[in-house]
């Protein structure tokens, strides 16, 4: 029944919420706090509901990562194509960076997608909107551990030797979630409102790949070799990729800055995401 | 009207200085919002809010844009504990933007919204039901959303379920359920959720009249406790049964606060009727032009007594006739008319044409219908009465949505519910006894 006591009192007013600092970092973190519960019962109902329409399950994280292993496998031994020599054999290199580009495509393409599943929703009730970000990093978590059997299954089969780091592994593949979810943050309020964000996003998925080390090992010289260095997104893969097997970061300096660019990314866009929804959700029909 | 008013009426000082009154649990003050009905420009507006916002600039504003309009304008008002106070106007008169910017959906453009306490919306029921997750899965996930925890949730949901009247249902997926079930487990989970300020939008429409009443009986309830209603409806009766206030939208400004039935009135006067005037218990009707028309048009309606004389007052047990006098354009072969009395939301007596078997052939011109009530059996009290004429059963032709009225005892009537008309007599029957005994 209404509780009298403790109340607690909003007040909205037209005026900038950045004008007030101080009260807004108070409610972001409020809110992410009380987001926690609803996350999760987002989470486990889009899981049940994924799974419990799906003969194959599971089977559909498996598929892309192998696919992709099987036709470049394919496409290297007949030296169609010449990727050069990776530390671990090609199929297992492959799945694995495969895996983790995956990831940062989820984390990337994430809130948006959770945006847009949830609008009529937002458009009607007010809830932690921090919930269905931190449910969607909850699948990025679920998918990622999926293929993870699949990789260990790999590690194994080809006998790769890991260190001890394997365990520092995990923070950095959060560094790697951290600077997709940013961009994912950033874009989520301009996607709901142009569907030309959706679009551009899978062609520059796409088009980011190629300077990415993903699909080939880290190149040495050339300006291409520059560009990939300049991609935050190559220190933050290579490293959880380093770690899992020869244990060492070859460039711990780009790591720290590509880190650090993830950590402010992810607050400034969550500031972003914020504060720009009210306005997106003011164009959504209630 | 005390503790709402609009905007520039001189009772605004006396609103600000009763602020300190602790059961005021939502005040709106002078709060405008514009649209855009470009939705390019609409868009583009937005990244260009957005972009103010982020950099700090954004500040009460009063001026529009290109294409822009207000689709709320310095509209106030005031709710306490246990209050319920109606928002009418027409279609697009800003009802749900407001209710939006109370819940804290969307920014005003100018003003304040201050709320304390938890509000739900009853505006989006069964929001984010899941269609193959069973009924119990979507409780959870739907209280979540409404913001209770899951300790909460499960003190609450035996309850959520007898009230929804789902029974064994509750493990099958909501997709099975019929429009109806779903309507009323959503209704269920968001009027379980104890809030300090309920915000209601049209959705007293679920569900059978059954369950329309069970939802009523908890709303009441509700506000015995203390909680807050705002309540958007085009139904009359659900206004008037339901809140003591209400605020009358037009075109985004608050036309007219006041005392529900009141406020009432004006919006039906300007929404049916143009202007109908009603003096000493008649009600007349402006001529409408043929194209207006849809080829019967109500001219007079009143009560009155067997001599003709319109009252003002009926009193129980009292003979009554009802009069309607209207004009009819084209001949109608199967006129049919229904007489609604209601009382609080709820029809206490139903006078069908069909039902009765009094169809009537009506020739073009001026006619004068008149149903005899040889006792008006009404318990004293104030009532509402709703005529429609019909071509056939469905094809509307007018309708009179309220007209008011007022019935006094006749002195005989406590502890009664309706008047059953009687007659005593005492007889003697010793005669029959000692027939009997002997």
């Amino acid at each position: 029944m209404p509780r009298q006591s403790h109340l607690s009192e909003i007040t909205y007013t037209p005026e900038s919420q950045l004008r007030r600092p101080g009260r807004l970092f108070r409610a972001m973190g409020r809110d992410l706090l009380a987001s926690r519960e609803l996350a999760w019962r987002l989470f486990v109902r889009d899981i049940n509901t994924q799974y419990r329409q799906s003969l194959l399950g599971i089977f559909w994280a498996f598929v892309p990562p192998i696919a992709a292993a099987v036709g470049l496998t394919l496409a290297s031994s007949a030296k169609v194509l010449n990727v050069g020599a990776t530390d671990l054999p090609y199929p297992a290199y492959i799945v694995f960076s495969m895996a983790l580009w995956q990831t940062f495509t989820e984390s990337v393409t994430g809130p948006i997608q959770a945006v847009t599943a949830a609008k009529p929703m937002l458009a009607k009730i007010n809830f932690p909107r921090e919930a269905i970000i931190l449910s969607q990093l909850g699948q990025v978590g679920f998918n990622f551990g999926i293929k993870l059997i699949l990789i260990i299954g790999l590690f194994l089969w080809f006998k790769i030797p890991i260190t001890w780091a394997v365990m520092l592994a995990p923070v950095a593949l959060l560094h790697l979630i951290a600077l997709g979810t940013a961009v994912g943050l950033v874009l989520a309020p301009l996607g709901a409102l142009y569907e030309d964000v959706t679009r551009g996003l899978t062609l520059a998925m796409g088009v980011w790949l190629f300077f990415t080390p993903v699909i080939y090992p880290l190149p040495k010289e050339g300006n291409f070799a520059q560009i990939v260095r300049l991609n935050p997104v190559t220190p933050l893969l290579s490293a959880v990729r380093e770690l899992a097997t020869t244990g060492q970061i070859a460039d711990p300096q780009s790591f720290w800055l590509a880190s650090l660019i993830a950590g402010v990314g992810l607050l400034l866009a969550w500031l972003v995401y914020r504060v720009a929804m009210p306005f997106v959700i003011e164009r959504m029909s209630s | 009207m005390k503790n709402m008013n609009t905007n520039g009426s001189p009772s605004l000082k006396s609103l600000s200085e009763s602020d300190t009154n602790d059961d005021v649990v939502l005040s709106v003050q002078g709060v405008s919002k514009k649209f855009c009905r470009s939705l390019k420009r609409s868009l583009f507006y937005g990244i260009q809010d957005i972009g103010s916002e982020l950099t700090g600039k954004r500040q009460s504003s009063d001026t529009l844009r290109p294409n822009e309009f207000w689709a709320l304008k310095d509209v106030n008002l005031k709710l306490r504990r246990g209050e319920g106070l109606g928002l009418i106007g027409v279609n697009g008169s800003g009802k749900t933007t407001l209710l939006r910017i109370i819940s804290g959906l969307i920014k005003p453009d100018s003003g304040s919204v201050r709320v304390r306490g938890r509000v739900a919306p009853l505006i989006a029921l069964g929001a984010g039901f899941s269609p193959v997750l069973t009924g119990r899965e979507n409780i959870y996930a739907n209280m979540s959303i409404l913001g209770l925890s899951t300790q909460e949730i499960e003190d609450r949901f035996e309850e959520v379920v007898d009230f929804a009247e789902i029974g064994d249902a509750i493990d099958a997926p909501v997709q099975t359920y019929s429009s109806g079930m779903g309507a009323r487990l959503g209704f269920a989970c968001a009027i379980h959720t104890d809030p300090e300020i309920l915000l209601i939008d049209e959705v007293l429409a679920v569900g059978d009249i059954q369950f329309l009443g069970k939802c009523h009986r908890r709303l009441h309830a509700l506000r015995k406790q203390g909680t807050a209603f705002v309540l958007v409806s085009h139904n009359p009766q659900a206004i008037l049964s339901m809140c003591q206030d209400a605020i009358y939208l037009h075109k985004g400004k608050g036309i007219a606060v006041g005392d529900a039935e009141t406020v009432m009135s004006q919006y039906e006067s300007d929404l049916f009727y143009g202007n109908v005037s009603k003096t000493a218990g008649v009600m007349q009707f402006p001529k409408r032009s043929r194209s207006e028309s849809l080829g019967l048009d109500l001219v007079r309606l009143c009560f009155q007594n067997p001599a003709g004389q319109p009252l003002e007052i009926l009193t129980t047990g009292e003979p009554v006739q009802i009069n309607i006098q209207f004009f009819v354009h084209e001949a109608i072969a199967t006129l049919n008319l229904r007489i609604s009395l209601m009382k609080e939301g709820q029809t206490v007596v139903y006078l069908g044409g069909s039902n009765d078997k009094q169809m009537f052939q009506v020739s073009p011109g001026h006619h004068e219908l008149q149903v005899d009530l040889p006792q008006m059996g009404l318990a004293p009290g104030t009532y509402t009465m709703r005529v429609d004429m019909r071509k056939d059963a469905l094809f509307i032709l007018d309708i009179c949505e309220s007209f008011h009225f007022t019935v006094q005892s006749n002195g005989s009537m406590s502890k009664s519910i309706y008047y059953q008309p009687r007659t005593w007599k005492l007889r003697s029957v010793e005669s029959q006894e000692t027939a009997i005994r002997s």
